[in-house]
């Protein structure tokens, strides 16, 4: 039997929502106070301390691992290997979204079978009474490794006497079929109309060639979880997570355990950014934790982060050309991408080759993309992924197309900006998109209207568009109501972004309650239904969806409860502001906490939402900045920075802008410091933040923000996606400044002091 | 290696632990005591997450050893606020916006609270300078500043 629906009266006067208001987080407190906890900051009785070991190797043949000198020390609980985890075949996936994730490559994450292809990979792992013992147990592993050519970089691999990463790997998407393995895994081709001869008949062309160093996501909290395993058999493990579900699939594939056996418990997470998607040593803390019938917690070291442990993101050879005609309009775009997915196959670039040229109405269009393996950690996801480095290509490439054609940089972009409706590079209709509004809104802005004062050394402006499409998948929550009237809500989502306290925003504003009178948390695996993790710009818009479904659901059944008290038909009862009451208003009422007084004891009240499939809300971004470069030094130094951008509807400006902050200071890092620096063996020489830098407060200026909002149809609010296209066009928005400076391009990212200066030396030699 | 016995000042409290002679600061405070509220974040003095203040400066815990501690006044994030609730740069923290993954931030509260006990009225660019030995990945930094900057006008600096 269908639930009567309980009308909402929208009329009556709401107590001021909280919706588009900068509410504190909810979790801010425990934060400065430092009591938010982390998986590192957990103890547990009796509990064993756990350290990977590691290949030193980036491309090796493990012969034997012998672990007995080890397991012999005193204090050591148990060591594992690859023996003793079940074997993941080739091509064996979970479900993640609409594509599902690579298990075979998270088992190789996670514990190296049969070759290595990194240094860092692991090889074993040791439990021990601390982590003093543990790491001396390391030392007593002997593994026997036939020491194979590593292969470092995109253009050593390709080369087609290069040493083979794998034996199975045959080129994908050829016009003809591979006739042996290779380093290049895929090849991924989009296009329409004829680009070349587009070019060729162009009044004006521009190419751009450009190198970008492998990076790392840079969170501040190294991997870190414990793991416990009942002696009825029943498994926790407390995680600094990007999806409690997906981690539990992951480490149930890895140990064949039941579902049924295992719980994933999100902690407080640390920094993510798409780098703690995949596990990284939940699987082995669990094994080991069985071997040693004690709790076993495992904690990374920086240096293990950054050497091969988890991360980093992918580096990438991108070569772009570009026309227009005489009059401005763009006529064709040219890239070829080349994606150092790192030691294992598996990245598609389609997204990024596909959101690099996103922003632009153009009949003539070739993209193609190459999946590169490299004897380097296997890349994984960081905000946007790709979106940086294809933008820091094709941006750049506009740019020069305007210096070459005499264009104004904005007008070129207003003139061939995608619209609402005009063709993606799929060929599929634009969804709704506000990007003419954006740019509006900078041609305004004094950020762009404001001429550039000069300074000592030469300072130049530079604009840059960032386009991300995000994606959608499941989400799930459900909604109790206390004994007082006060909901609750469980999310499948943990919290990366400020989840909790957006939510309290909306599940307040479906209750027409306080924001204060509304608890909000996130649930652990076997407490609520299953959700896709934290990723790809979606849990705002996604799980806003499921608390307005399962909010509707608990008031359908709360209505019905209040009209039964009330002795009056369903279709009588209206509901506003937490008070039942009849005819609109005019009869009887009854409180939300008066009504569970009355009925807590009836049975419970539980609304349940799902999301999955929700319109997409493609996020598109603008910059402008302005830089001071010293010609001697090659020195940059930010003077002003502002991103513009769509966000749908703001539901918590400040946390959006917060988003917006911390995506263009990371992108600084990457334009102008961070990079993998790797020698011949394939060893990373910065394994450590002093070498490998990221911004500090002395690095980069205060941000300027610019929110606008074009609501997205057939979504709850009109949300969009907000962390991810912010990070997009950053480093081609530094590179444009830096060209209108000093007149250069290094070609390379990070644009270091070194490069710059390389590349100004080189012009003046070619101008002498 | 064998253990060995260490009474030290913490949060005004005098305590006693038994330490691995390699142990460091910071794990005599987290493993050895509980103190978990500073974290550690590179174990090798480059992202501040482990501030504390050492006799009223910062110091990253991570690269002092414990047995260094005996005679020092040691305040960590736990012993800013107590029961008591936040200090009102906790709070001015909080209601900026200035926190998000939080794992920086214990650390950035030490050295706010170090440099204002230091400098009634820091310029924005003495605040980033106080700051620029902890490194956030989530804010930009922007409201960081902004939220210590209030804190100091609204004290009167």
């Amino acid at each position: 039997m269908a639930l009567p629906t309980t009308k909402r009266d929208d009329h009556r006067d709401k107590p001021a929502s909280s919706i588009g208001q900068s509410l504190v987080r909810v979790d801010a407190r425990d934060r400065v106070t430092g009591r938010a906890m982390y998986p590192a900051d957990m103890q547990r009785p009796n509990m064993a301390h756990a350290r990977l070991k590691r290949s030193p190797h980036a491309h090796a043949r493990i012969r034997a691992i012998d672990t007995s000198r080890a397991e012999a020390l005193d204090g050591v609980f148990a060591v594992v290997t690859a023996a003793d985890f079940a074997k993941v075949p080739l091509g064996a996936s979970i479900p993640m979204g609409e594509t599902g994730y690579d298990m075979w490559m998270v088992a190789q994450i996670n514990m190296a079978s049969g070759k290595v292809f990194w240094v860092g990979q692991p090889v074993a792992a040791v439990a021990a009474r601390d982590s003093h013992v543990a790491e001396a147990a390391l030392e007593l592993i002997d593994v026997d490794y036939e020491v194979l050519t590593p292969v470092t970089d995109i253009a050593a691999a390709m080369r087609p006497d290069a040493p083979v990463l794998h034996e199975h790997v045959v080129t994908k998407g050829l016009a003809q079929a591979a006739d042996g393995p290779s380093n290049v895994c895929s090849r991924t081709l989009i296009e329409r109309g004829d680009a070349e001869r587009a070019l060729a008949q162009s009044h004006a062309t521009a190419s751009v060639s450009v190198l970008v160093d492998t990076a790392h996501q840079g969170y501040i909290e190294p991997q870190a979880m414990v793991a416990e395993v009942s002696a009825d058999g029943f498994a926790t493990v407390w995680a600094s997570t990007q999806g409690q579900f997906s981690t539990e699939l992951m480490i149930s594939r890895m140990l064949d355990r039941p579902l049924s056996k295992l719980k994933v418990v999100p902690m407080e997470v640390g920094g993510a950014f798409g780098g703690k998607i995949a596990i990284h040593g939940e699987a082995v803390a669990v094994r080991l934790a069985e071997k040693c019938g004690r709790p076993v917690k495992l904690v990374f070291t920086r240096e293990e982060v950054l050497q091969g442990g988890s991360g980093p993101t992918m580096g990438m050879a991108v070569d772009i050309r570009v026309g227009a005609d005489a009059s401005g309009r763009l006529s064709a775009i040219h890239g070829v991408y080349r994606v150092d997915a790192g030691g294992l196959p598996g990245l598609s670039p389609s997204l990024l080759m596909q959101a690099s040229a996103a922003l632009y109405q153009v009949d003539d269009l070739h993209l193609e993309g190459f999946d590169v393996v490299t004897n380097k950690p296997r890349t994984e996801a960081y905000r946007a992924p790709g979106g940086i480095q294809g933008a820091f290509a094709v941006e750049q490439a506009m740019d020069e197309l305007c210096l070459r054609g005499g264009f104004d940089p904005l007008e070129f972009r207003r003139r061939n900006a995608a619209v609402t409706g005009s063709t993606m590079p799929i060929g599929t209709p634009f969804p709704s998109i506000g990007l003419s509004e954006i740019l509006d809104a900078v041609a305004e802005h004094p950020c762009w209207t404001k001429a550039l004062e000069p300074g000592v050394h030469p300072r130049g402006r530079g604009l840059a568009l960032g386009y991300w499409r995000g994606t959608s998948m499941t989400s799930a929550c459900h909604v109790i109501i206390g004994g007082d009237g006060r909901p609750v809500v469980t999310m499948g989502a943990v919290d990366i972004s400020g989840t909790r306290t957006t939510m309290t925003q909306v599940a307040a504003d479906q209750f027409g309650l306080a924001p204060q009178d509304v608890h909000v948390q996130t649930g652990d695996s076997k407490s609520v239904g299953y959700s896709d993790g934290a990723a790809g710009s979606r849990v705002a818009r996604t799980m806003t969806a499921a608390i307005v479904e399962a909010c509707d659901d608990a008031l359908a059944q709360l209505g019905e409860r209040a009209a039964r008290l009330m002795q009056a038909e369903p279709a009588r009862v209206t509901y506003a502001n937490g008070v039942f009451s009849l005819d609109e208003g005019r009869g009887t009422s009854i409180t939300l906490a008066e009504l569970m007084q009355e009925t807590l004891t009836d049975g419970a009240i539980v609304g349940r939402g799902s999301s999955s499939k929700l319109p997409l809300g493609v996020e598109i971004a603008a910059h402008v900045c302005d830089v001071e470069v010293d010609p001697d030094t090659g020195q940059v130094t930010i003077l002003r920075y502002t991103a513009f951008q769509d966000v749908g509807r703001a539901l918590n400006p400040s946390a959006i802008e917060g988003q917006l902050q911390g995506s263009v200071v990371q992108g600084i890092g990457w334009a102008l410091t961070e990079g993998y620096d790797y020698d011949a063996n394939g060893r990373l020489r910065n394994a450590s933040l002093l070498d490998y830098r990221l911004p500090t407060a002395l690095d980069v200026p205060s941000i300027d923000c610019v929110i606008l909002e074009k609501p997205v149809p057939g979504v709850p609010y009109g949300l969009r996606g907000v962390g991810e296209a912010p990070i997009v066009p950053v480093a081609a928005c530094v590179a444009n400044a830096i060209a209108r400076a000093v007149g250069v391009r290094t070609g390379r990212m990070p644009m270091t002091p070194e490069r710059i200066v390389m590349a100004m030396r080189e012009r003046a030699g070619r101008q002498i | 290696m064998s253990r060995i016995m260490l009474t030290c000042r913490i949060n005004g409290e005098t305590v006693s632990a038994l330490v691995d002679p390699r142990d460091t600061l910071l794990e005599l405070l987290r493993e050895r005591l509980g103190l978990t509220g500073t974290k550690e974040g590179c174990g090798n003095g480059n992202c501040g997450s482990c501030t504390v203040l050492v006799d009223g400066a910062p110091v990253n815990a991570c690269l002092m050893l414990a047995q260094e501690a005996p005679g020092c006044e040691i305040t960590t994030i736990e012993g800013l606020s107590g029961a008591q609730g936040l200090t009102d740069l906790q709070q001015n923290l909080a209601e900026a916006g200035a926190t998000q993954c939080g794992f920086c931030t214990p650390g950035i509260v030490i050295s706010a609270t170090a440099l204002l006990a230091e400098n009634p009225a820091p310029t924005d660019a003495d605040i980033r300078r106080a700051i620029a030995g902890n490194l956030c990945r989530c804010t930009g930094y922007d409201k960081i500043v902004r939220a210590i900057a209030l804190t100091a006008t609204q004290r009167g600096g």
